[in-house]
């Protein structure tokens, strides 16, 4: 009994080809509609298209064919040689990325208004005071003046995550946030994400940590080869997959021997 | 060696060396606003997407890079005159050929400040919404010119030392009115021992800013 707006698709992603130059080709017709308050985490081998896969949904990407829409509107499409990006529609979504992109001659408070300012021409009283809101519940209140190199590894990216939340997106991309970080750093930063799952924020994520995917995830997509291989719940990809390919990665990265 | 040190044929004349001081100092201050603001027009032509553009702007690059600075000095007070049926004053001379001189060096300075800006910075500036000119306005530039500092003052005070070159064609800096003075009173040790040292008594202060400004900037990156 869901209403029709409910179940209509929140990301479509259609028959997706990417490739670098003319033999690495990454993606090779890749499909996955995301629904509305879902949170997928995409796995896979490494060379697997997984972060191509996030950046062409950002848009970063130049792609050959297929198309990416959002509710319903599309907004990247590949038409002949060109890839045309609708950049109103691609704001609504938001991205972290793996290494700190927090711009260092800007301070925390700067990093956060600057794109509200410039892009949504928010006043600077209106844009600070939201950045407050925000710093205080990720409990950064305190580094608001500070510069990104006073900063942990954590910190920045739990700021860059702020940063990315001040434009109100409509689906956060994560891709591999945690992997540039120190081992005991990588909690802090898990549990931001968790925070914004909980309040049913729409992610994306590529993650090696196989436990935080089962923690957060809705919905596992296992890529390979450029395609999706296998796509259900988090209890079925990590838990007891149905395809060869992704049981013999699932093993290998648990550390299970058969 | 009986040649005894007579520092006081030197300290007699010192108006004679001030004076020069003062002609290098504006050589190397005019050529620096030439280089700092010309370098930079320049580096963007040099990063220019267009090769017709592109092309001319590494061959000007190229050349001053590529050449004694001495030649480009007696270059331009021969052959501009000769070409271009222009006769300017040896100062103004002068500070052309240094001046342009240093736009090519520091445009190299420009340009690899701008590529030294991450890449992922500007994937982040489009996730945000930036446009292309907010991204280069707020996220490039600012890290750009901060970076390219150090190398701005270096180069810059590389065309302080290079400025003595200009006194082989007869403009009255430092060099020249040092060799003068040599000339005049037989005094070639004290003389060039304290024009030298003039000399270092500008560079070393500003070079060890420089080293100061890098371990500054060592330590914000990290």
């Amino acid at each position: 009994m869901t209403a029709p707006i409910a179940s209509a698709p929140l990301l479509c992603i259609r028959d997706l080809h990417k490739s670098y130059g003319e033999h690495i080709k990454v993606l090779q017709g890749l499909n996955i509609e995301m629904k509305p308050g879902e949170r997928v985490v995409v796995i896979g081998p490494s060379g697997g298209g997984k972060s191509t896969l996030l950046r062409v949904v950002m848009g970063l990407e130049q792609i050959q064919a297929g198309s990416v829409s959002l509710g319903g509107k599309p907004y990247i499409d590949a038409r002949g040689r060109k890839t045309v990006i609708d950049t109103e529609l691609r704001r609504k979504i938001g991205m972290v990325f793996q290494h700190y992109t927090l711009f260092p001659h800007l301070s925390i408070m700067e990093n956060l208004v600057l794109a509200p300012r410039k892009v949504n021409a928010e006043s600077r009283a209106s844009a600070t005071e939201r950045g407050r809101k925000i710093l205080d519940r990720f409990g950064l209140a305190a580094k608001a003046d500070a510069y990104p190199s006073q900063l942990s590894g954590g910190q920045k990216q739990r700021v860059a995550i702020a940063r990315a939340l001040m434009l109100d997106p409509q689906l956060m991309l994560f891709d591999e946030v945690t992997s540039a970080l120190d081992p005991e750093l990588v909690a802090e930063v898990e549990a931001v994400i968790l925070q914004l799952a909980e309040q049913g924020m729409p992610m994306m994520m590529v993650t090696h940590d196989m436990w935080f995917a089962r923690n957060v995830a809705s919905r596992v997509i296992f890529c390979a080869g450029g395609v999706v291989v296998e796509d259900g719940p988090p209890e079925q990809v990590l838990g007891h997959p149905r395809e060869e390919r992704t049981r013999e990665f699932i093993n290998r990265v648990f550390h299970i021997k058969t | 060696m009986d040649y005894i040190l007579d520092l006081g044929a030197v300290t007699r004349n010192m108006d004679q060396l001030w004076q020069g001081l003062g002609v290098t100092l504006l050589l190397t201050l005019a050529a620096n606003a030439i280089g700092i603001v010309a370098g930079f027009g320049l580096a963007l032509l040099v990063l220019n997407r267009l090769a017709i553009i592109r092309i001319p702007a590494m061959l000007f690059v190229e050349f001053f890079r590529c050449t004694p600075a001495l030649i480009q000095i007696v270059w331009f007070f021969y052959c501009v005159p000769m070409l271009f049926n222009v006769f300017l004053d040896p100062i103004t001379m002068g500070i052309l050929a240094l001046g342009l001189n240093l736009t090519a060096f520091n445009a190299e300075a420009y340009r690899a400040a701008i590529q030294g800006v991450p890449r992922e910075h500007l994937d982040a500036g489009i996730a945000l919404g930036l446009s292309p000119a907010q991204r280069i306005l707020n996220i490039v530039l600012p890290q750009a010119l901060r970076n390219s500092v150090p190398v701005l003052l270096t180069n810059g005070i590389g065309i302080f030392q290079q400025s003595a070159l200009v006194a082989i064609v007869g403009v009255a800096d430092l060099m020249y009115q040092g060799k003068t003075l040599a000339t005049e009173t037989y005094r070639p040790i004290e003389t060039f021992t304290v024009v030298a040292l003039i000399y270092l008594a500008i560079s070393f202060p500003v070079s060890q800013f420089v080293g100061w400004l890098e371990r500054r900037r060592g330590y914000a990156v990290r």
